[in-house]
């Protein structure tokens, strides 16, 4: 008799995520002015980077108004050899914590090219020309 | 039992059906109008409740700290709870709790939903509730445990469809009166709801809430910062919470055991004795129409079977007797899920304050009740409040009840194109294990059987089995055969797939007694028979798919059929 030892399943849904009152203004600005947006409290004298609407510090509703980077400081990093299948990636894939000038907060994005990265480099941000409202409209950060 | 808690503030964002803020934002406006409305700031919260319904609704697998920020918890204890359905009255239970105990003399209590994210029918994330082994193979849709519930309570107390709607019509044209609500419809009639779409019979478009994003918040405080704080307290004067049995087909599906037990536990603390003259206002959980008259039993403000003939009298309106529902209820300001729950606490601060504007009920009521449901359809979350007394605050305050600026609504066209949105499918693959006991009951299937388990302490037949009583919290003693022949104690006759998506012909989800099990039933599909040939109480028997095609699975039964078969229409399910 065979055993019946497992019942195969799924969740079928799928999540669209409308990326909300503050990353709307970072993103439409990341899209068509080419710049990273982001919001200052002067209550908590935190500015953060994505811009939002509210500081999470204070509760105190904020503006999208504060022009950071283009070039800002590596905080860490670290390059990725093997996917999230547990299989080797044919490229390895840099990836670092990113404060650019003006923000209080970090950024993780793509570090591009095979450059000798280390804490406290200088960095700067590297746009693709076609723009479409994403977090993928910044191509990365190359040494500056 | 411990210290003296009050509910001090309250705030809200409008309920809209796609909201453009984000979870996190949709948490902050409505945490900020409740600190507001206390006249309190951030820096004054000592620690952060939080509660939001399924994961699977804002996509976000870690709503919790997610939501964090929104909630104002950076940098205080915090936590999420989570029941269901039943959580947004429940964290006013968790910030009770978190106040009594004296762990803290000012808490912010946060619920938020945001449902439009998930696609392309919240329902998909309701599927998860089912049973995975032998209920999730018949392809369940959330509305079949409404619709058959709904159709067992109208049974045994011999109500007809315009008794239900009458509270649909009700709560609606409250909720015209409700700033932030989606639903209100001043000139609702119980012809409107008559006619609307029949989505799973008995249950039609208007008997049901709508898919809703939004966020409730709530400050609750210490005696002695209420006396710091506010010249008028309302008192958390008793909570209670309960549980009915896990496997939703076994409970009693037309009186809801698990609310009188919250409801009898949160009197006694309250010293309500009487709760027909002791309870002046409710706001029961009516996500469908009918459940506002069950909670209403299961509360014991109405014998049982007698809501109804008391809502059709004007008991229940705003100007009755026992006002229920003044907000509108979830019917008609909305239903994200969670902050659903909380806006009834709210409701209940800003009628026992008399600030509730042109929802205000008569009089001056000096003390509530608040109730959710949920988990499988079996919690039950009961808050008692009450007011100082003292007269009534007649000129309704500027900008009460506090809706928070905005909670932007988006249509569809809009929800699609928003600048950055990003869609994404959680792309896994379960295999559930049945377990010992459940993994015996598929094999059974496979050789036309259907293998219970007995329990000699309490002498029950279970079906389906366990290794485990659950009352008597023991093994199970033997295993024993049931014949494939019961009764149907409910059934739907349903036209909407999970994704809302219309079936032709309709289904038939049917929960059915088996004849040697001792209690409740199980669920799965009737067949060979018209829609309008099937009565409750009526004699099925189980259609077994070929040898050849058993796979041990629920579905080696291909679907029950009447036992009689001049009954039979020779089709097949």
């Amino acid at each position: 008799m065979t055993t019946v030892k497992k019942i195969p399943g799924e969740l079928p849904v799928s999540f669209r995520y409308t990326p909300g009152v503050g990353n709307t203004a970072f993103f439409e600005a990341l899209r068509d002015r080419g710049i990273l947006l982001g919001s200052r409290c002067e209550a908590c004298g935190v500015t953060y980077l994505p811009a939002r609407v509210f500081c999470e510090r204070c509760l105190a509703e904020l503006e999208a108004a504060v022009e950071c980077g283009p070039a800002g400081t590596l905080e860490s990093w670290t390059v990725g050899r093997v996917g999230i299948d547990g299989e080797p990636l044919d490229e390895p894939a840099a990836l670092g914590l990113v404060r650019f000038d003006g923000a209080d907060t970090v950024l993780v994005h793509r570090l591009l090219g095979d450059a000798d990265w280390s804490i406290g480099m200088r960095v700067e941000a590297v746009l693709r020309p076609d723009r479409s409202a994403s977090i993928l409209d910044l191509e990365g950060v190359r040494p500056a | 039992v411990g210290e003296r808690v009050a509910v001090i503030g309250a705030g809200m964002t409008r309920f809209v059906r796609r909201a453009q803020e984000t979870g996190k934002e949709l948490s902050a406006i409505a945490a900020r109008s409740a600190l507001e409305n206390a006249g309190i700031t951030l820096d004054d919260v000592d620690a952060v409740c939080l509660t939001s319904a399924p994961d699977a609704f804002d996509g976000v697998h870690r709503k919790g700290d997610y939501l964090a920020d929104g909630a104002g918890a950076f940098g205080k204890p915090y936590m999420r709870t989570y029941v269901g359905g039943g959580s947004g009255v429940f964290t006013a239970i968790q910030g009770w709790y978190t106040v009594a105990s004296g762990m803290a003399d000012v808490v912010l209590c946060v619920a938020e939903e945001k449902m439009s994210s998930c696609q392309p029918h919240p329902q998909g994330a309701f599927l998860t509730i089912f049973d995975n082994v032998i209920e999730r193979p018949l392809g369940p849709n959330l509305l079949w445990i409404f619709a058959l519930e709904m159709r067992r309570y109208m049974h045994a107390y011999g109500l007809s469809k315009r008794d239900i709607a009458a509270v649909a019509v009700k709560n609606k044209r409250n909720a015209a009166d409700h700033p932030a609500a989606l639903l209100g419809q001043a000139d609702i009639t119980i012809e409107d709801v008559l006619a609307s779409e029949v989505l799973a019979d008995p249950v039609q478009r208007l008997d049901v809430s709508p898919i809703s994003d939004g966020a409730v918040a709530v400050v609750m405080v210490s005696e002695e910062a209420a006396k710091r704080l506010t010249d008028r307290p309302v008192w958390v004067q008793g909570v209670g919470w309960n549980l009915d049995t896990a496997y939703w087909t076994n409970r009693d599906l037309v009186y809801p055991e698990y609310v009188e037990r919250a409801a009898r536990m949160a009197y006694d603390m309250a010293g309500v004795t009487e709760p027909r003259k002791q309870i002046h206002v409710a706001e029961p959980y009516d996500p469908f129409d009918y459940k506002e008259l069950h909670h209403l039993e299961g509360l014991q403000l109405f014998d049982k079977g007698k809501a109804p003939e008391a809502a059709a009298a004007g008991v229940t309106a705003r100007d009755g007797d026992l006002p229920v529902c003044p907000s509108g209820g979830l019917l008609g300001v909305g239903n994200p899920i969670a902050a659903a729950g909380l806006m009834k606490i709210a409701e209940l601060f800003w009628q026992l304050r008399g600030e509730a504007g042109a929802r205000q009920v008569p009089g001056t009521p000096e003390r509530g009740v608040a109730q959710a449901w949920g988990d499988l359809m079996q919690v039950g979350t009961v808050v008692v409040m009450g007011g100082e007394g003292g007269p009534a605050v007649t000129a309704t305050r500027e900008g009460t009840p506090p809706v928070g600026p905005v909670a932007t609504s988006l249509d569809d066209t809009a929800f699609r194109a928003a600048a950055g949105a990003v869609e994404e499918r959680l792309d896994l693959q379960y295999a559930w294990d049945p377990g010992e006991a459940m993994g015996a009951f598929l094999e059974g299937m496979r050789d036309g059987r259907v293998l219970a388990t007995v329990c000699e302490q309490c002498g029950r037949t279970l079906v389906p089995p366990r290794k485990f009583c659950e009352r008597c919290f023991r093994p199970t003693d033997t295993w024993t055969d049931v014949e494939a022949v019961g009764t149907v104690q409910t059934f739907s006759i349903c036209h909407m797939r999970w994704d809302m998506v219309r079936l032709d012909p309709p289904e038939l989800p049917a929960v059915i007694r088996l004849d040697g099990a001792s209690e409740g039933g199980f669920l799965h599909k009737l067949g060979e028979v018209d829609p309008a040939a099937v009565t409750i109480d009526m004699a099925v028997e189980a259609v077994w798919k070929p040898l050849e095609d058993r796979a041990g699975s629920i579905l080696d039964i291909a679907y029950f059929r009447p036992r009689d078969p001049a009954l039979r229409n020779g089709a097949g399910a």
